[in-house]
């Protein structure tokens, strides 16, 4: 049957063995042997009625009373096996289109199922992103505070300490001539020229440390005014061997220096800065060669330029002290330094770095405790 | 969809009692094949459960014989107005080729009414069918009962629906039903009219169509 409700036929509602076994019953019942068939058999056949649908024929029997009761009979049986077939074929038919609905239902709960997993992910992606960059920028911001307050300061602290440094520098040199005037003039006793001995180292001492004064000032100068830049073509080859001639000086050329320089060429940036910040980083590896001199003996720095693609790279290696793993996160700070107080900065590399990076470069340093260090600066062909 | 065999020359047509549970459908188709006696009458049948509900449907096939042989068919259907048999009720309302939703009138079932109404809309859009276009009655039963939803007030809410005017019945003592039937009866000849030229090809009037398939067995019995 296609749909429940279609009429049936005889063949729907009774196989071939219970068709045989019902005519048997009915033939057994009569007083002749009784057929019932799909088709008409012949004139004599009553027909068998279901739904106002002709189901079957029933022919045989002794007389047209037998037939029709029989038929009747046939019938009456019809209507319940109908019945059956009836409301199991609806209950197929209900729970198959329920079933498909429910699978449908669930295809769909799945798919948005689906969906919502793929926004939620899509989101928490998103957040996690969205975190990564507020932290990020409460860092840079918080860092460039920092960093401008520090400079504000150094810049205001130079300013001041400038003036009276430079005529305290310049009356000191007057006063070390006029002493030396005075001197010629004194009587010629031991007390007498012991004293002027005295007077002229104290004023020596004096201009010294009005010169490391004016030194400090003028570091704490580029650092705070990095931005302001007059920039020129400068040999870099140049400034790095002056550079060294300075340190050289600074240490009585005892340092051992390892030179391998190649060709150059010129690049745009500003001579004092840059030199500057070679003088810093090579002060740096030679007290560090300094300092691990009584472990270790005479130090090395290698002072090594090269040119690579578009940049210029120089590296200023040493076999010193090396810088401890905890105090690494901390040598671009301003301000911070692992010397006694007094005998630095601490702007030494605050300062290179600013520099570089104001060349559009970059300055990399690495370092281990007790082997050296290197720093290795990158600044580009312009 | 009417279902003609041009071979056997017959047309089946097939008129749905829906309505909220308990609302009476059974006992309309009941009373329909006491009290009807059309040209041809099969048996009603009637599948009842343990406890009086329907569970899957009942039926009850009438019909008559145009003058060109057709053979007109009608079946009856009730179906389970029980929420939980919605896939047993979709399966019987397709194909309908019309509509006899059976109200409740107790104002506690108005609610009822509503929701099975709500269900009939939507199953007749799942099956394919309009229910602007699908020949439809709306009776309201239980008359009988004291309290009942008065009927002014009936008539006026359903005043502006395609279904107006209701008819009002008390299908437990035959009351309305045969007049709701033949509301249907006419409602479905004009559709079926249109597509089977019942009138002009097989000479069945509106009134033959109507009385012969709604004759009352008290009047035959009467008129005998």
């Amino acid at each position: 049957m296609r749909n429940f409700e279609d009429d049936p036929t005889l063949n729907d509602l009774l196989s071939n063995e219970q068709l045989a076994r019902l005519n048997q019953c009915l033939s057994a019942l009569c007083s002749e042997p009784v057929v019932l068939a799909r088709t008409r058999p012949g004139p004599d056949a009553v027909p068998v009625e279901f739904n106002l649908e002709t189901v079957g024929w029933l022919s045989g029997g002794g007389n047209d009373d037998e037939r029709e009761t029989a038929a009747g009979l046939v019938a009456f049986l019809m209507m319940f096996v109908a019945k059956y077939r009836l409301a199991a074929n609806l209950h197929h038919d209900a729970t198959e289109a329920g079933y498909a609905e429910l699978q449908r239902q669930n295809e769909a709960l799945k798919a948005s199922e689906a969906r919502y997993r793929e926004l939620s992910d899509q989101l928490q992606q998103k957040v996690d992103e969205q975190v990564t960059v507020i932290k990020q920028t409460q860092q840079e911001l918080y860092e460039s505070a920092r960093l401008r307050s520090v400079g504000q300061l150094a810049a205001g602290v130079a300013h001041e300490i400038n003036n009276p440094i430079g005529f305290i520098s310049s009356n000191l040199r007057v006063a070390r001539d006029y002493v030396k005037e005075l001197g010629a003039t004194l009587p010629e006793t031991p007390t007498k020229k012991d004293l002027l001995a005295d007077f002229n180292d104290l004023l020596t001492e004096s201009i010294d440390g009005a010169s490391r004064i004016a030194g400090i000032v003028s570091d704490l100068k580029t650092f705070s005014s990095i931005d302001q830049a007059d920039f020129t073509r400068c040999n870099i080859t140049s400034l790095i061997t002056s550079a060294m001639h300075l340190v050289q000086t600074e240490y009585n050329h005892e340092l051992q220096i390892v030179e391998r320089l190649a060709e150059l060429p010129d690049i745009s940036g500003h001579p004092s800065r840059l030199a500057q910040t070679f003088f810093n980083l090579l002060a740096n590896a030679a007290q560090a060669v300094q300092d691990a001199q009584s472990d270790k003996g005479p130090g090395r720095i290698l002072v090594k330029t090269q040119v690579e693609s578009a940049s210029i790279q120089i590296i200023i290696q040493d076999n010193g002290c090396g810088i401890p793993e905890h105090n690494q996160p901390k040598i671009f700070d301003a301000f911070f330094t692992s010397r006694p107080v007094g005998s630095g900065t601490g702007l030494g590399l605050t300062v290179a770095r600013d520099t570089v990076r104001g060349h559009g470069g970059q300055l990399q340093l690495d370092s281990r405790e007790g082997m050296g260090t290197r720093v290795r600066l990158t600044l580009p062909i312009n | 969809m009417p279902d003609f065999s041009p071979d056997d020359n017959k047309l089946a047509l097939k008129v749905v009692f829906y309505g909220p549970a308990l609302s009476g459908k059974t006992t309309n188709l009941m009373q329909l094949h006491t009290l009807l006696n059309p040209e041809r009458k099969g048996e009603l049948m009637v599948l009842e459960t343990r406890d009086d509900r329907t569970l899957f449907f009942d039926m009850l096939p009438i019909g008559l014989r145009g003058s060109s042989g057709l053979d007109l068919r009608l079946k009856l259907y009730t179906v389970p107005g029980q929420v939980q048999h919605d896939s047993t009720r979709k399966a019987v309302l397709s194909r309908a080729d019309g509509v006899v939703f059976v109200a409740d009138s107790q104002p506690s079932q108005q609610d009822n009414n509503a929701i099975a109404f709500g269900n009939l809309e939507e199953n007749l859009e799942k099956v394919g069918l309009d229910i602007d276009t699908l020949p439809m009655v709306v009776q309201f039963n239980k008359r009988d009962i004291p309290g009942v939803v008065p009927e002014p007030e009936l008539q006026e809410r359903w005043g502006e629906t395609p279904w107006s005017p209701l008819v009002m019945a008390s299908a437990l003592n035959g009351d309305g039903v045969i007049d709701t039937f033949q509301v249907l009866l006419n409602r479905l000849y004009s559709v079926v009219d249109d597509e089977f030229r019942l009138a002009t090809d097989h000479g069945i009037s509106r009134e033959q169509f109507v009385e012969r398939l709604s004759r009352n067995s008290n009047t035959e019995a009467a008129g005998a």
